[in-house]
């Protein structure tokens, strides 16, 4: 069947992609160990949390060899998330303004 | 590796026992069926109970057996059994599961045992609510929407099983929504027969279909939200509970936000508005075109209006929540969103529209309710406009404005679309025609009595008399005469609902005793009236799955024979009825 | 290797010049949400449904994390450090998160395993993909394992209950349960699946029917690693 063609990937790539993750967990840990504050930190942690996470959907979950269809079909929807979350922080931000004024008289 | 073809070639097992065949049945037209029932048996206990309220509204004092903690039981029960229960189960788990693999030219769903699971993960959910009515305490009286902190505090009714119930069987409620919907969707994009592409599907199939996309993506909230509550509640963790003083009681509760509630369920609840309305357009469409016997006008455009509905429902959650005390610069995103929405739906009403204009119009039951449709739907969708601006939802919040306005748009408009849906594919469904007469006293019952109750109601709100009271005397803002309109609204609503038992009558009726109906009474193109039996076999095609040739909508093609051509016909020639389609 | 199973789908109108790089991605989505049959070309149903299962995850997750989000930014009582809260102290040292790194790396560990289950599956070696299935599971046990572990050393030794802590904000403790448990839950449910599958796939009931069931419980089981990954980055490193 072709599907079965369509997934025959060397082994090595796994290998190597394991790997890397490895190594990306090890250094956000290192991010915790050494102590990186504030917005250095955020910033790492973000960066390392986006290179892990692609790298499972891509190889691991085999979304590179996956048409554009399904990309975009699996890919877009979560979107909506994205606006969910950006609202959502600026509410949680009005909500402790008013807290702090109201527990501050 | 092309799927269809494999299918096609997969021997049939028909079952043969009772059971196996009616009971624990993976056919998705006998599952259909159940879920329709269920749906229907659990809808007429929320009539009774909009019976129960309007009695006591429109008769305070008369019954002594409506307290007020009974009637808040009321209003929650009636408004979660017909948003949730009834409308959302009926249609996707009722028309989604019989129309999507007949309308697509499928055998089944893809997973049949999935889906067969779902129906019965639907029951359980329905069980579970129904057994809240007789827990000590009674059901939840928090109302639809269930916001903390009353609804698990003590002193609202049921707060102390009732809720918990409550919020158990809609998780199982999404689970069951979960395993049906995944199967639809993918029924849809991967289970289509030879020639159907995504733009010659009927707008019935794109209407579930995308309500079912919104049910995946939004259910999810709703579970978070359930679960978090049923945390506070039962753990007495603090996410929606702030420091509370309750019957002169401190309680546990600290630095919870309510409002943190509200976001998560209107971002289910705005597109479960949608998830109840999506289908209802595309159904119409359908009964609209086949009964007017043109071509749906515009269907690219209707498509795309489909779709477009539905990433925008993501968007616009917090117009509901325009009093709530959230961020005030919400309020403009919000506002403007929910205009913006209003865009693709207008599109809709105007295609529906310019479809009757110099159709062949057949003023069929089935066409009687979808024209009411798009008369109630105007109606609803008007007062949306209205309640979607920050400055006129003010003072018409919580009044009995609002209660119009959604009754219109997503109580009523979809009702009328599933008894349109009945009347339309019940021949093909037992393969016996409804009796007319009995479905046009039907019709003018329940569309006249439907503006006979919701046309004041909007009045009623205008003069600001607030929903979810239990007695309105002794208020100084409201009339007197307010009292005629809420005696008028409840006769009228008794009525309705008794001409909701004259359809079941005709239901269990034709079943048995109705015209037999043929393979095609319609005359409708769309893939389940070419079935080879009707009612359609287990595997509904035959040997041969079917081949699509043409868009659903060849009606009253110039220089054709007849003034259909059926999907499954080729063209012949130089027909130019295949002129229309990709 | 896009191109070429594009070809035997429909044939492009667009001239052969024309199709550059992103117009020829373009012509590729339109086709194959166009064409009729299956939109997804060359996915199986079971695939498809597993794919639209995760997004529908994601957004339970998701939700989850943004509530635990909102009360975290939204609270005016201190947010206790995780860093120091999920310490371990072993042998006279004192190393924080580094049960969660442990964890975190078997998990990885057991992605990559499955990754390899997968591969070995679709070239028919079925005793050698069951085994790596079954490693799989067996490292998903035993991270329910350390977080049970981790678990009853909060609620013994740290005091930490859902309702409050004696650290600070009390939806430390409400969200860190939720959480972890929704996951841990995934973990656990994704532990049978393997094994089931892993069994039959040992037993050979998938020689004649192909073996797209491994990719599929693989994808499940990468998306619950995938889900860690984002709840170590916000809730055990923010």
């Amino acid at each position: 069947m072709e599907h079965v063609e369509a997934q025959q990937h060397p082994i090595g790539l796994y290998l190597k992609v394991w790997l890397l993750l490895f190594v990306l967990s090890t250094m956000s840990y290192m991010v915790d160990y050494l102590e990186f504050q504030s917005y250095l930190r955020w910033f790492l942690i973000l960066l390392f949390m986006i290179l892990k996470a692609g790298l499972i959907v891509a190889v691991f979950m085999h979304m590179s060899w996956e048409r554009l269809a399904l990309k975009c079909a699996i890919l877009l929807p979560p979107l909506a998330l994205l606006i969910f979350i950006g609202l959502m922080t600026m509410e949680a931000d009005f909500t402790f303004i008013v807290r702090s004024i109201f527990f501050g008289q | 590796m092309a799927h269809v073809p494999y299918q096609e070639a997969l021997p049939l097992h028909e079952p043969k026992s009772f059971w196996t065949r009616y009971v624990w049945s993976q056919d998705h037209k006998v599952i259909a069926i159940q879920y329709t029932l269920t749906a229907v048996a659990v809808g007429l206990v929320a009539l009774v109970m909009s019976w129960l309220m309007r009695l006591q509204i429109g008769f305070p004092g008369s019954f002594s057996f409506i307290d007020p903690s009974t009637y808040y039981q009321l209003v929650t029960m009636h408004g979660m059994i017909m948003v949730i229960y009834l409308l959302t189960a009926i249609f996707l788990g009722g028309f989604g599961n019989f129309l999507i693999p007949l309308m697509v030219g499928a055998r089944d769903m893809v997973f049949p045992f999935v889906n067969m699971l779902s129906y019965w993960a639907y029951l359980l959910s329905v069980l579970v609510l129904m057994a809240s009515f007789f827990v000590p305490g009674g059901p939840t009286g928090a109302g639809w929407t269930l916001y903390p902190p009353q609804a698990i505090l003590p002193g609202t009714p049921g707060s102390d099983s009732g809720i918990v119930l409550m919020l158990v069987s809609l998780i199982l409620f999404i689970v069951a929504a979960t395993m049906g919907g995944l199967n639809y969707v993918t029924t849809v994009i991967q289970a289509r027969t030879y020639g159907m592409t995504m733009m010659r599907l009927p707008l019935s199939v794109w209407g579930i279909f995308m309500a079912t996309i919104l049910a995946l993506l939004a259910f999810p909230a709703l579970f978070v939200g359930g679960v978090m509550m049923l945390f506070d509640r039962l753990l007495g963790s603090s996410f929606f509970m702030p420091a509370v003083v309750s019957m002169g009681k401190m309680l546990d509760y600290q630095g919870g936000s309510p409002v943190l509630f509200q976001h998560i369920f209107w971002f289910f609840g705005h597109p479960e508005v949608y998830i109840v309305a999506l289908p209802a357009f595309g159904i119409v469409s359908d009964i609209i075109s086949t009964h007017a016997r043109k071509n749906i006008f515009g269907y690219r455009i209707m498509v795309w209006a489909i779709v477009s509905i539905g990433v925008l429902s993501f968007i616009v959650w917090a117009h509901h929540m325009y009093v709530s005390g959230m961020n005030p610069y919400f309020g403009f995103f919000f506002a403007i969103t929910t205009l913006i929405i209003a865009v693709p739906t207008a599109i809709k009403v105007y295609n529906w529209v310019l479809t009757l204009w110099q159709g062949n119009i057949h003023m069929t039951v089935p066409m009687l309710f979808a024209v009411a449709f798009v008369s109630t739907f105007t109606i609803g969708g008007i007062t949306g406009l209205f309640l979607g601006n920050v400055v006129i939802d003010l003072p018409l919040s919580d009044t009995y404005f609002v209660v119009a306005h959604f009754h219109m748009v997503m109580g009523v408009s979809p009702i009328l679309v599933v008894f349109g849906g009945i009347y339309h594919w019940f021949p093909k469904i037992t393969g016996r025609m409804l009796n007319d007469t009995l479905g046009q006293i039907h019709f003018w019952l329940t569309f006249l009595g439907t503006y006979a109750i919701y046309f004041p109601m909007h009045y009623l709100g205008f003069i600001g008399m607030p929903r979810r009271y239990y007695a309105y005397e002794g208020y100084q803002f409201i009339p007197e005469s307010a009292q005629d309109l809420n005696v008028f609204i409840t006769i009228s609503a008794l009525m309705v609902g008794a001409a909701q038992f004259i359809f079941l009558y005709n239901l269990a009726w034709s079943a048995f005793k109705g015209k037999p109906a043929g393979s095609n009474p319609w005359n409708a193109t769309t893939l389940e009236w070419q079935t080879p039996d009707t009612p359609p076999s287990h595997g509904n095609w035959g040997d041969r799955l079917p081949i699509v040739y043409r868009w659903a909508y060849d009606y009253s093609v110039p220089g054709a024979e007849k003034d259909f051509i059926p999907q499954n016909q080729p063209p012949a020639g130089e027909n130019p009825g295949g002129a229309a389609t990709t | 290797m896009v191109q070429n199973s594009s070809e035997q789908h429909r044939p492009l109108t667009v001239p052969e010049e024309w199709r550059s790089g992103v117009h020829n991605r373009l012509t590729e989505i339109s086709t194959d949400w166009s064409s009729d049959q299956d939109a997804f070309k060359n996915v199986p149903w079971g695939k498809a449904m597993m794919w639209i299962f995760l997004v529908s995850d994601t957004f339970i997750f998701t939700c989850f994390l943004t509530g635990y989000m909102t009360v975290r930014m939204s609270t005016t009582e201190p947010w206790p450090v995780p860093s120091e809260v999920f310490a371990l102290t072993i042998a006279g040292h004192h190393i924080p998160l580094i049960l969660i790194a442990i964890m975190t790396f078997i998990l990885i560990t057991s992605s990559g395993t499955m990754a390899m289950a997968v591969n070995f599956g679709y070239r028919r070696e079925r005793h050698k993909t069951a085994l790596l299935m079954l490693a799989t599971a067996l490292f998903g046990a035993s991270f329910v394992g350390m977080q049970a572990f981790e678990w009853t050393k909060l609620i013994v030794e740290e005091g930490v209950r859902p309702w409050g802590n004696p650290m600070g904000a009390a939806q430390f403790g409400s969200t860190f349960f939720m959480i972890t448990g929704f996951h841990g839950l995934h973990v656990s449910i994704g532990v049978i699946y393997l094994s089931t599958v892993a069994f039959k796939v040992w037993r050979g009931d998938y020689q004649s029917r192909g073996y797209e069931i491994v990719e599929i419980a693989g994808l499940y089981w990468h998306f619950v690693d995938l889900v860690w990954v984002f709840i170590f980055a916000f809730f055990y490193l923010w």
